[in-house]
């Protein structure tokens, strides 16, 4: 069954602390405790204020180098600080997670459960495409709440390596011991579990709760309130974004102002299978019967329908143009790359896949072959052809960079 | 009326004016009224002073009403206290084209037919409307000139208010009250929201199961937001008193507990246990409230019936057969019938323009417990018989020769 909803997604990367990667370095280089500002904490309750702490810690890994911001850099609108695919973690720091490090502004607050809604009229859900599943934290909507989603990066063994007893001694034994008591009552150490369950309740809390989540600072948040004035590129870049009949970016990556006003996401938080080419950097990859579907596992382990396969939510576009790794396999380097794929990847699928033996182009090579009828081939800006022309050329695609930039939050503007 | 439409066709907006006018019987507007000055009394005409719809989802008569009914409370409990209405039928395929219908006896467009994934302005082609007032041209909401039971209940000095189940649950995706999307703009009420840290209830409001979103008339009125609210905070309150119950009260369930979604967004069940609980919940409260138990009387329909799949050597045929009764004709603004189409490997055939067998409850003190109908009724035979009720001419369908009205099979225990 095809995928069915307009979709466009996934530009941007996955998992809460995934680790550090191949290439230059790893995020665990200088992050010991890379902590922001820790000057006024306005309006943050205790238990916020202990989550800032834990995030910014990074004893609390087996390592002792990583912590969460070693991934979701403060200084990185919390996205990776890196242009890797993946990153590095474990006890040595030579572990490789399996995707990017997706941005944590913006979306968490409005990060719906993981659900699929479905008409219980069969022929709506053909005719009317009402039938898509959505929601969830991480790429694959595994973890319905911040506190379920926090455990996984200092448990992983890709990641913070961690076990429950390291994490809650070394908080229990650091200096803000007392103000964790304080949030959570003093015999807050007498069970490992519940401590450890206290503790992602704070990290849950400051993710919620710190103003640096959502700063809304861009040029496009001005622009909403009339404070600022696109230049003619980024109004062009504006309307091939938001053109249905072209680069149709908008019906996943929602850019009008919401009913009451409030600035748009750019994510729908649904889900989609667009047919990323396989990125052979990553280590998991190397085994040729490996493959990351995302939705259907192997990852995530309590949706196994074949339908799912492929499909990975939906990313912010927030803050796009300052990263280095796009897509959840962190395939693409370039925001410039990651646009050429979408309007490109039917019209020219040989610049994006290897070919096989008969020299046609391998396509959705990411997936098995049974499953590659998953990927969405028919909404804009997919053609599902090859020899039609790209919804854009260059000149557009500069423009809808230009668009792009416009979604930079202030303080990562200097990035561009 | 939107500036599209008005720069087009801005003697429309004037002939909307008389058309307002038309409804207190002051004139008409001959060329582009779509009601007609016709007044027909019901049996509990005057004596009814309060009615209350509730609509439900994609049924058939035959699950609903079965010998092992999913819905028990409905189709047992209720129909025990009032009428069945077995020969109730939907007026089209698939849910907006009804609603519409069931407000302003309007037919389908190729749009509304479709649940109209984009909330497109109506465009006209003519000024000079159809048989039984029907406008002619597509897209999904009227010009202004296009009045509904609403806009009737207002002139004539009656209340109205329209609940609606979730709205505006997230304001960033509607309001609370008259929510609706941008004009000319993709609906995103098309699938239900789940539950989030910023909204913990999630949101299952559907704009395409709430009609008066769908007319000008209403929606550039200044007091919308009065008359469209959102029903878990408001329905009950407003039940209270007679004084702060509407003489017409419309109410759309969210999609979960409306029965259209199974599985809901919110993790429930959906379908007929969803339906079933929600009745279980509500209907009591409408019952006792002093309205009702004056001079009410409560409608519980479904919008359309559901459709039988069939595996042929081509592959799945999903049909629905597009029954109708009552003598409903072909919209003019729809192409013939059958029409088919195909998406994701399935045959979708709809073999006519009715809208399939529903069946329907009817409660009110002036209806016999136990009460049995088989006569053939639609949503404009509902239409008719709520404007009957109140004094208020016939809009679009509802003034089709020889359609019947609900009658003394129904109010089996009127004065």
């Amino acid at each position: 069954m095809q995928s069915i909803k307009p979709f466009l997604a996934v530009l941007a990367v996955a998992v809460l602390c995934s680790g550090v990667s191949s290439g230059a370095g790893h995020a665990a280089a200088g992050a010991h405790r890379p902590v922001a500002d820790t000057a006024a904490l306005p309006g943050l309750s205790e238990r916020a204020v202990v989550g800032r702490e834990i995030f910014f810690d990074a004893r609390l890994s087996s390592s002792g180098k990583l912590s969460c911001a070693s991934c979701h850099s403060a200084a990185n609108a919390y996205g990776p600080p890196n242009a890797l695919a993946v990153q590095l973690g474990g006890r040595a720091l030579h572990t490789a997670g399996l995707r990017a490090v997706p941005s944590l502004r913006y979306t968490l607050a409005r990060t719906p459960i993981w659900a699929h809604p479905r008409p219980t009229s069969l022929a709506e859900r053909i005719a009317e495409k009402d039938d898509v599943p959505a929601g969830g934290f991480a790429w694959d909507g595994r973890f319905d709440t911040l506190h379920e989603q926090a455990a996984f990066p200092l448990l992983a063994a890709s990641e913070m390596a961690a076990s429950k007893e390291l994490v809650v001694q070394r908080i229990e034994q650091g200096p803000y011991a007392g103000r964790f008591r304080e949030a959570f009552g003093k015999d807050s150490f007498a069970s490992t579990d519940q401590a450890f369950a206290f503790a992602l309740l704070a990290l849950e809390r400051f993710e919620l709760e710190d103003p640096s989540f959502h700063p809304y600072s861009s040029k496009y948040d001005r622009y909403l309130d009339g404070k600022a004035t696109l230049t003619e590129q980024e109004q062009r870049g504006r309307a091939l974004f938001n053109d249905g009949d072209r680069g149709n970016c908008a019906s996943c990556h929602l850019s009008a102002p919401g009913a009451d006003g409030s600035h748009p996401l750019f994510t729908d938080f649904q889900f989609e299978a667009i047919g990323v080419p396989r990125n052979r950097s990553i280590p998991a990859n190397r085994d040729g019967k490996f493959y990351d579907m995302g939705l259907c596992g192997p990852v995530r382990t309590n949706q196994r329908d074949p339908s799912y396969c492929g499909m990975f939510k939906t990313p912010t576009l927030r803050n796009v143009a300052t990263r280095q790794a796009f897509f959840h396999n962190g395939k693409f380097h370039t925001l410039r790359e990651a646009l050429r794929f979408y309007v490109e990847r039917d019209t020219n699928p040989g610049e994006w896949y290897p070919h096989g033996q008969d020299q046609d182009a391998v396509t959705f090579d990411d997936l098995p072959a049974a499953l590659r009828s998953n990927v969405d081939k028919i909404t804009l800006p997919f053609s599902g052809s090859k020899n039609k022309r790209p919804v854009w050329n260059e000149g557009e695609i500069d423009d809808v960079i230009a668009f792009l930039r416009t979604l930079s939050d202030d303080d990562q503007v200097s990035k561009h | 009326m939107s500036e599209r439409f008005v720069a087009n066709k801005p003697y429309l907006s004037v002939c909307a004016g008389i058309a307002l006018m038309l409804v207190n019987g002051l004139t008409a507007c001959s060329s582009f009224s779509p009601a007609a000055p016709v007044v027909e009394p019901s049996p509990v005409t005057g004596i009814v002073k309060h009615v209350f719809m509730i609509v439900l989802e994609n049924k058939s008569f035959s699950t609903t009403f079965g010998s092992t009914s999913p819905v028990p409370y409905l189709t047992q409990t209720l129909a025990s206290q009032g009428a069945q209405l077995t020969g109730y039928y939907g007026t089209g395929h698939v849910s907006l084209d009804n609603y519409v219908s069931m407000i302003s006896g309007q037919a389908g467009t190729p749009q509304t037919i479709s649940d109209c994934q984009t909330y497109a302005d109506f465009t006209a082609t003519s000024t000079t409307p159809a048989a039984n007032g029907q406008v002619l041209g597509s897209g999904c909401v009227y010009p202004s000139s296009v009045l509904t039971l609403a806009d009737q209940m207002k002139a004539a000095n009656l209340t109205w208010k329209g609940y609606m189940g979730d709205m505006g649950n997230d304001p960033a995706r509607e309001s609370a009250t008259c929510g609706h999307p941008t004009l000319n703009t993709a609906d995103h009420t098309q699938v239900a929201e789940a539950p989030s840290t910023a909204v913990p209830l999630g949101d299952m409001y559907a704009t395409r199961h709430n009609p008066f979103m769908y007319f000008h008339s209403i929606i550039d009125s200044t007091d919308c937001g009065s008359h469209v609210v959102n029903m878990e905070k408001n329905l009950a309150s407003d039940l209270k008193s007679v004084s702060t119950t509407a003489n017409l009260t419309f109410i759309t369930p969210n999609l979960c507990d409306d029965g259209h979604d199974s599985p809901c967004a919110n993790g429930a069940a959906g379908g007929y246990p969803s339906m079933n609980a929600f009745l279980t919940k509500w209907i009591p409260i409408i019952l006792a409230s002093p309205a009702y138990q004056a001079d009410g009387l409560l409608i519980i329909n479904f919008d359309e019936s559901n459709y039988v799949t069939t595996v042929g050597p081509g592959g799945v045929t999903i049909t629905f057969p597009g029954t109708f009764c009552c003598g409903e004709t072909l919209g003019p603004n729809l192409a013939p019938y059958p029409q088919t189409q195909s998406a994701g490997g399935y045959s979708l055939v709809y073999g006519n323009y009715g809208g399939d067998q529903t069946g329907a409850i009817l409660l009110s003190p002036f209806i016999k417990p136990g009460t049995v109908s088989t006569v053939p009724y639609n949503h404009y035979s509902m239409l008719k018989t709520v404007e009957n009720i109140f004094n208020l001419p016939l809009l679009g369908n509802a003034q089709a020769t020889g359609l019947a009205p609900l009658g003394t099979d129904v109010f089996t225990n009127a004065p």
